[in-house]
């Protein structure tokens, strides 16, 4: 259940909308930030705000990167293995990450902190290797610079 | 009109024609997945490919998603076309199973047969088949995910063309993932397409799932008699067994496509408690001893009662033919009533639709899917003719609008797929002079003066017959001024009753003496009558039904009358004098296990002789012209030939 | 040269309003709106010469003029800041440093085309761009510059920001309409093209940010002026180049169109990375094909790129050095492409990742003669797909066997990856 002031909002964003589906994904985001993932009560919840059907709801929560249908940690770190990191050796940092983190990719620390996924380009190629953790993007990483973000991270609220 | 040259052939299309529909029209068929006529345009799977030689167009091209136009040079086995398209099965087969011997779909799948014809039969890719989990979808329809080949047609069908919601496609790339969010039962009643509209093995009907190959099966051009819309269906019937009815396709009825009590509510044709052995006085006799005592129990009880006390009573179920034959029945026996409806009220409304139907105002299906608005009138769609929802969502889907008159109670409009406005009379109902109207209402029971009504309204009408076959029988009803059964034995006018397929009520039947009764299933007539003649179902015979708009439509027998060898009885399987084994028959029999049934009209016809009279032959006199009526055809709206006058 | 886009960037913030106000922004709207027709603003960028800088490169006067003024019904203008081309960044360098040339531009555009309401289509991760374009468009609301009644006229401009999720399919024009709809993202078949029919199924038109952030300095000073920007006398106006990979200092720049290669990489980019040597390099995004040492002096525009064999696309430069392994890189490209395939037509929801499996093998030593010529297939059978993406797939690709075949080879005879 959502409380009942994110519903008046969500519900306001559904009704300024052009037509309700205008503001599926940005319902769906909401729903995300407010469980930490979408979950299938929220993929319910979802439906009812925009007058669709939960498979409806399903079939654009599935088609996005950054809609997670899975639980995951507090902090997801999506850490880039496009072209551009790739020049900038990204394989080590990625395999830094899932040593340090003791996870494959897409796997939760023990501690549920931390979710590791490989992304597409993040747009920070002048700044590669680059990640983002809970949204915050990080370049030019090296594993000091990977150790410091993660505690960092992990004690920033 | 576009002329192109395809392989060669000259070809002179109607323009938005594409080429791949152009090609089709002079033979050429050109392989492809997505392309469904009745779906919108995907060019999702790519096979279709073509190469323009010359003409506006050059290289190569998707024939579904490319208009015919003047001046194409096309050809459908150039090299470069033929590599695209063995790619493009390529491509398929990375994924897809290669077991086609263990899937139901093996033998009618149109992957295996592009397969085949596009030459592919080397893998060349090293990689690992992706898999998928599976989901329950009820009991209809089998889920097999692996197989699929992600053209689109189920979802394109189940949510633009049906107005499902709840299946649809997951995922993205090489994930993408055809079914519901959670597991369960399709909530669509026109889910079973699914079935058909898939090119390979991902859904398949579970009522019937590895019971027999699509070469095995027995098929014939079949009529639904499920309700009067007459949906052309193609029963697949094995070793005497119905093991599943699919779509067939006539665009002045169904389209495409079925609902699914056409498709899944079967059992009872393969109902092993089917009486199926003629009885005289609780006895199994034989089907001769059977008739001469029904025509014996009738000559006397006209002798002492006199031929107005009896009544031959059909039904709604009979074939035109029984009820053609029904009404010379009761004249062979000296002048006897005849009755094709138990009901007043719904002989009335039957009566009265069939009356006000004439070839401009009763509407096409076409009609429907091009109207600019539709009332449903009191009306439970969804039961009493589901396919026709399918054509008003299509009306609604180009932008008419739809009225639920006094209707909101009923049980099925929660599931019906468009959107409507409720209101409470006709009067309500916004239109100006008819324009490209519709009204569509239920005739049975309705007052023949608010028919009246509607059909001064100069829209067009759709009156939906209590019955499958109720327009044949509204026919019959006027031409022999019929009258219905339960007001003739509340005048006390009819004492007994033979009854031919006739659900005569039980109210009814404590006033009555049944002196036989012939039908293919069980039922309180039954119970009560000395004499039972077993008939045949539709699957089982060759008739003429008539739908609500008065369309004639020839149905075909589709297997032969009998037990299904599946969980015979081992009694069949011996002779009189050899033990019973549990093995198949080793001794040839001539009869077939209880296929003694005979079609109705036959029965009535051999009752006839039996009175004396001459030998019949149901389409004769204003009925010829239906003699010729093409089973695979799109029947005759017998309007148009004046035979409802 | 006062270059129109990066001109009012600072170091290391956003421009504010006033400063933009300040260094002549805004005055393009202004000359618009006291004097200008929609149709001068067309042909002023018609005039121009100013080309679509998402990567396709299509003449942005002539994408307008394809919209019709006379149906009934609202037309729309999209910006596409869906910008996940690997190796692009230039978008976000933009709007990070400033937000007010695409707010006037797109102000422009929707005046040119009668468009009263128009969208910024943004991607996931792009949140810093979207805080300052909320912020800079209510700027310009107060300030009279959008919204109702734009500097006391009748023309009354809406923006709207819509926040993506994250798909490179968006970027599709099609796509992305089907996106801000609230649709699944796979592209629409074309025809109808977006211009007849696009989002709602009205008019619509999809230019990239920096399109559209170049409209307020053409409307400002004329066409012939953005025209005589480019050092190539076909050219037009300036592009950002966004460099990464084996260079000294990897930067977005602005640079006259016509500018070479040799120039981005040893002039703005400081050279090639600790003495490294250029081995070859993606001009313009993933879906591009390689240029090589013998481009170093190639005029980097659209015209003159596709000449070489390539394309200008995004400005995404990727340089690589001689320790690359271009099997690898383009493993890693095809592997992208695989990814973000829609999973709407057979050869890229399937053909993509075959071609993985087989460039995974090559570069892991496991390689067959027969692989190149499946690889060939691919290349020019992956053309006829539903949309761009396949194709763009296969530039890379087919720049990696035209221009290195011996490399691949290499991996095959060798049974290894030469470079490992």
């Amino acid at each position: 259940m959502i409380p009942e002031t994110l519903k008046k909002s969500l519900q306001a964003r559904v009704a300024s909308a052009i037509t309700a589906r205008e503001a599926a994904v940005d319902v769906m985001k909401e729903l995300q930030a407010h469980y930490g993932w979408l979950t299938d009560e929220a993929v319910q919840e979802a439906a009812a705000l925009l007058g669709l059907s939960p498979l409806q709801v399903e079939e654009l929560a599935t088609f996005y990167e950054m809609i997670y249908r899975r639980p995951v940690g507090k902090k997801v770190i999506h850490v880039c293995d496009s072209i551009s990191c790739w020049c900038a050796d990204c394989d080590k940092i990625i395999q830094y990450l899932k040593d340090k983190l003791g996870v494959g990719l897409g796997g939760t620390t023990a501690d549920g902190m931390f979710t590791l996924l490989p992304c597409c380009c993040m747009g920070m190629c002048g700044d590669s290797p680059a990640m983002s953790v809970g949204g915050v993007p990080y370049g030019r990483l090296t594993p000091e610079l990977v150790d410091e973000i993660l505690e960092a991270e992990r004690h920033k609220v | 009109m576009p002329k192109l040259i395809i392989d060669d052939i000259p070809v002179e299309v109607a323009p938005g024609t594409s080429v791949l529909e152009a090609a089709r029209s002079v033979g050429i068929t050109i392989p492809h997945f997505c392309y469904h006529p009745a779906l919108a345009i995907a060019a999702a799977c790519r096979l279709c490919a073509v190469k323009l030689l010359d003409g506006p167009v050059k290289g190569i091209q998707m024939s579904c998603a490319l208009p015919a136009q003047d001046g194409m040079v096309v050809s459908t086995t150039d090299p470069e076309a033929l590599k695209m398209r063995a790619l493009v099965i390529e491509w398929l087969m990375l994924n897809h199973p290669h077991d086609c011997p263990v899937c139901d779909e093996g033998g009618e799948c149109l992957l295996q047969d592009f397969t085949i014809a596009g030459g592919h039969s080397r893998r060349r890719y090293q990689g690992k088949k992706r898999t998928f989990q599976n989901q329950y979808l009820g009991e209809g329809i089998h889920h097999e995910m692996n197989r699929c080949i992600e053209c689109y047609r189920c979802v394109r069908f189940y949510q633009d063309y049906a107005g499902g919601t709840d299946f649809g496609v997951m995922g993205s790339a090489g994930r993408v993932y055809f079914g519901r969010f959670q597991e369960g039962a399709l909530e669509s009643p026109f889910s079973g397409n699914l079935v058909d509209i898939c090119p390979t093995g991902v859904f398949t009907d579970k009522t019937g799932r590895f019971r027999a190959r699509y070469w095995d099966y027995q098929f014939a051009p079949s009529i639904c008699q499920h309700c009067s819309v007459g949906c052309n269906t193609s029963p697949q019937n094995f070793q005497r067994e119905t093991i599943k009815i699919v779509g067939r396709r006539n665009d002045q009825v169904n389209g495409w496509f079925i609902c699914d009590r056409a498709r899944f509510d079967k059992g009872y044709l393969n109902d092993p408690q089917r009486p199926r052995e003629p009885r005289l006085d609780g006895a199994t006799c034989g089907y001769d001893v059977a008739v001469d005592a029904a025509a014996k129990s009738i000559a006397e009880f006209v002798r002492n009662n006199g031929a107005d006390k009896l009544a031959l009573v059909g039904s709604t179920r009979l074939s035109l033919e029984g009820m053609i034959v029904l009404a010379q029945v009761a004249e062979a026996a000296g002048g006897a009533k005849v009755c094709y409806f138990d009901d007043a009220g719904l002989q009335q409304g039957s009566l009265a639709a069939a009356k006000l139907l004439h070839e401009e105002n009763a509407a096409y299906v076409k009609d429907i899917e091009q109207a600019q608005w539709i009332a449903l009138h009191a009306l439970d769609l969804m039961e009493e003719g589901p396919m026709l929802a399918l054509a008003v969502r299509k009306a609604f889907l180009a932008g008419a609008q739809i009225f639920l008159v006094a209707g909101d109670t009923l049980p099925a409009c929660k599931a019906l797929p468009f959107k409507y406005t409720s209101v409470e009379t006709l009067d309500q109902v916004p239109f100006e002079g008819g324009g490209k109207g519709v009204i569509i209402c239920g005739a049975g029971s309705k007052d023949p003066e608010l028919l009246a009504e509607m059909a001064s309204s100069g829209a067009k009408l759709v009156m939906l017959q209590p019955g499958p076959n109720g327009f044949a029988a509204a026919l019959l009803t006027q031409q022999h001024a019929a009258g219905p059964l339960a007001e003739l034995v509340a005048a006390r006018q009819v004492q007994a009753v033979v009854c031919f397929e006739a659900d005569v009520p039980q109210t009814l039947l404590s006033d009555l003496e049944v002196l036989a009764n012939a039908d293919w299933r069980r039922g309180a007539v039954e119970a009560k009558a000395p004499i039972f003649l077993p008939t045949t179902t539709w699957a089982e015979s060759d008739g003429t039904a008539i739908n609500y708009e008065g369309r004639a439509q020839r149905f075909e027998r589709s297997r032969v009358a009998g037990l299904p060898l599946k969980g015979l009885d081992p009694k069949y399987y011996g002779s009189a004098t050899e033990a019973v084994t549990l093995h198949p028959p080793r001794v040839h029999r001539k009869d077939v296990p209880g296929g003694a049934e005979r079609d109705a009209w036959q029965v009535m016809a051999q009752l006839i002789e039996r009175l004396g009279g001459e030998p019949v032959e149901p389409l004769t006199g204003k009925w010829r012209a239906l003699k010729s009526l093409d089973p695979e055809g799109e029947g005759v709206r017998i309007l148009e030939m004046g035979l409802g006058e | 040269m006062d270059l129109p886009l990066f001109r009012h960037n600072r170091p290391n913030r956003v421009v504010t309003f006033d400063e933009y106000r300040e260094e002549g922004g805004f005055e393009g709207l202004k000359k618009a709106f006291s004097g200008m027709s929609p149709n001068d603003v067309q042909q002023a960028v018609l005039d121009s010469g100013l080309r679509g800088r998402g990567g396709a490169g299509f003449a942005t006067g002539r994408k307008w003029s394809f919209v019709p003024r006379d149906l009934p019904g609202p037309r729309w203008l999209i910006c596409n800041c869906d910008e996940m081309e690997p190796g692009t960044y230039k978008d976000r360098v933009l709007l990070e440093h400033n937000p007010y040339s695409l707010i006037e531009g797109m102000t422009l555009a929707c005046y040119a085309l009668g468009v009263r309401h128009a969208f910024i289509f943004i991607r996931k991760g792009y949140e810093k761009a979207a805080a300052n374009l909320a912020r800079g468009m209510e700027e310009a609301k107060k300030a009279g510059l959008l919204g109702e009644h734009i500097l006391g006229s009748e023309h009354s401009i809406e923006l709207d920001l819509h926040l993506s999720a994250g798909r490179y399919i968006c970027g599709e024009e099609t796509a992305l309409i089907n996106a801000l709809e609230g649709k699944r993202p796979n592209p629409r078949s074309k025809p109808p093209f977006p211009a007849i029919k696009g989002l709602w199924q009205g008019p619509t038109v999809v230019n990239n940010v920096e399109t559209l952030a170049n409209v307020p300095a053409i409307v400002a000073n004329g066409a012939a002026w953005f025209k005589g920007l480019a050092l190539n006398p076909e050219g037009a106006g300036s592009k950002l180049f966004c460099v990464s990979g084996s260079v000294k200092n990897r930067a977005c720049v602005e640079l006259p169109i016509g500018t070479t290669l040799g120039d981005i990489i040893d002039g703005a980019c400081g050279g090639m990375r600790d003495g490294k040597k250029f081995k070859a390099c993606i001009p313009g995004g993933a879906s591009t094909q390689f240029l090589k040492p013998e481009h170093w002096n190639l005029p980097m525009d659209y015209d003159t790129v596709a000449k070489a064999g390539s394309r200008l696309g995004s400005g995404g430069v990727i340089v690589f050095d001689e320790g690359h392994c271009l099997v690898e890189a383009t493993l890693n490209l095809i592997n992208f492409f695989a990814r973000e395939s829609c999973g709407w037509c057979t050869p890229c929801r399937e053909g993509l990742p075959y071609v993985k499996e087989i460039l995974t093998r090559i570069e892991n030593g496991r390689g067959e003669e027969d692989d190149i010529t499946i690889l060939r297939e691919h290349v020019k059978y992956l053309n006829y797909t539903f949309c761009a993406l396949a194709p763009g797939a296969m530039a890379p690709l087919d720049g990696l066997l035209r221009d290195f075949e011996d490399e691949v080879r290499d991996h095959i005879v060798k049974k290894k990856c030469p470079l490992k």
